[in-house]
């Protein structure tokens, strides 16, 4: 009898030390970090995951914050670097010569090239002379906001003029552009692009539980260590407003992409002018405050964002409707908010 | 059963709770007092509890400078030597996890503990 209660003891003991273990080990799952950068595409970006320690994480992430560097030096219009031909290479040759460039250029023209296509022109990696016209008048009115003005109306419609996306001629691994006026600009679509890329160079390293975001453009490498998804909010463009974000979406190798006018703009004459253009009128687009896309290609989920942000509503609502796997929601101007069908959204209350 | 047998297994739920309600206490100690946590190019320079009003000048490492408010619970940049003043223009924030950003300071300032963030992520 007396043995019977020894095992019952027993059982018990070993129960209580099992289970002692198994919060020890819920305890010991690795701790999630974060790392911060400012060395890429002019913004911040942001790598969240897990790891044993902080430097551990670093690590890790100092790989993929190489490869952006890279992909960030090769779409720069602004420097060329030593032993590389890049976009300003390729713009500086313009109606010259042909340029034998990196394979990574030729897929992000060629997917430049076919988003032109599909937004039936709402983006245009072929802009790059109107963009730039407007960059440096953007750029003298937030320095000088007494004295900011918007380009004349009849130096756009000159610059328009050399914006042929088909003058951008692709050949054996070679770049040219057709148009000695005409220049390159990827801002639509090039952050996108390099984010995908790190999000699949993250996974052939074998890092399965990340949420990267460069400069708003935000890419999930697989779910939360807990495989629960990662929670993304999406900013409320009423800077007035107390609210941070309008809602939520949640993400699991997906990506999301913002645009909007509401942070990166200037004023002239009492009048906000953002930074995205409209290369149907030459002008920033006043649809919407915010646009976001969700899909499974960075690079798409920025072109789109963009070529949404250009777009009426009702026009992208139609648009997005026949795309597979790519969804979107547009914050109006009263504070509103309009998603496709298959948008999931968690709404602030 | 006899009665120390009976006391004995007492005294091992009672030692299973305490350790179950130990281990709880413990993950449960981020609940501390929110704070504005500040990183110039990634690295951290300071910490502010938002429960205490302050008014702090952050000097870049570039030369330029923000000025951090905490005021009533919330942290604002209330001048920055920055062009575009976004981080100006920005929202005060308060929630953990929320954070301000000046780009050309390569400043950022995040509210850390005080529970869980709401999100883990946000665009913008």
């Amino acid at each position: 009898m007396k043995r019977k209660h020894h095992a019952v003891i027993l059982l018990l003991a070993v129960i209580l030390l099992m289970g002692a273990v198994a919060l020890q080990q819920n305890n010991t799952q690795p701790t999630r970090y974060e790392v911060r950068f400012f060395d890429s595409f002019d913004t911040i970006t942001t790598i969240t995951g897990y790891a044993k320690s902080q430097e551990e994480f670093e690590e890790q992430t100092k790989l993929l914050q190489e490869k952006l560097m890279h992909y960030h030096q090769l779409f720069d219009i602004y420097h060329t670097y030593e032993g590389m031909n890049n976009l300003k290479s390729i713009n500086d040759a313009a109606g010259k010569s042909p340029l034998s460039v990196d394979q990574d250029i030729i897929e992000l023209l060629k997917l430049g090239i076919e988003m032109h296509r599909k937004t039936n022109g709402a983006v245009n990696i072929a802009y790059g002379s109107v963009l730039s016209l407007w960059h440096e008048y953007r750029e003298q009115g937030t320095a000088d906001p007494e004295h900011a003005k918007v380009p004349p109306k009849a130096l756009i419609q000159e610059k328009a003029a050399h914006t042929d996306i088909s003058k951008v001629v692709i050949r054996d691994g070679t770049v040219f552009l057709e148009d000695g006026e005409m220049s390159l600009d990827v801002g639509s679509i090039g952050k996108g692009y390099a984010v995908q890329k790190i999000s699949e160079y993250a996974r052939e390293l074998g890092m399965d539980h990340l949420l990267i975001s460069v400069g708003g453009n935000v890419s999930a490498v697989g779910a939360k260590a807990d495989n629960t998804p990662w929670r993304v909010g999406i900013e409320n463009p009423d800077l007035e407003s107390a609210e941070p974000y309008i809602g939520s979406v949640e993400l699991a190798d997906q990506t999301i992409v913002t645009s909007g006018d509401y942070q990166r703009f200037y004023v002239a004459d009492g009048k906000r002018y953002c930074h995205i253009i409209d290369p149907e009128t030459g002008m920033p687009p006043e649809y919407v405050p915010s646009v976001s896309v969700l899909t499974e290609n960075s690079g798409m989920a920025d072109a789109w964002s963009t070529a949404l942000f250009n777009m009426e509503i009702e026009t992208g609502l139609e648009l997005v409707e026949t795309l597979p796997e790519t969804e979107a929601l547009w914050v109006m101007k009263d504070g509103g908010v309009r998603s496709s069908s298959g948008f999931e959204f968690h709404e602030k209350k | 059963m006899k009665k120390n047998d009976v006391i004995l297994i007492v005294v091992l739920l009672a030692a299973a709770l305490a350790v179950f309600g130990g281990i709880s206490l413990f993950s449960a100690k981020s609940g501390k007092d929110p704070e504005a946590v500040v990183y110039l190019d990634g690295e951290k320079q300071g910490s502010y509890p938002l429960n205490q009003d302050a008014s702090v000048k952050i000097q870049s490492a570039s030369g330029g400078y923000n000025i951090l408010e905490i005021r009533a619970g919330t942290a604002d940049i209330t001048e920055a030597s920055c062009p575009d003043k976004i981080c100006v223009n920005h929202r005060p924030v308060k929630n953990p996890g929320e954070s301000l950003v000046c780009l050309p300071n390569k400043l950022v300032v995040e509210i850390e503990n005080g529970g869980e963030a709401e999100v883990d992520g946000s665009v913008r």
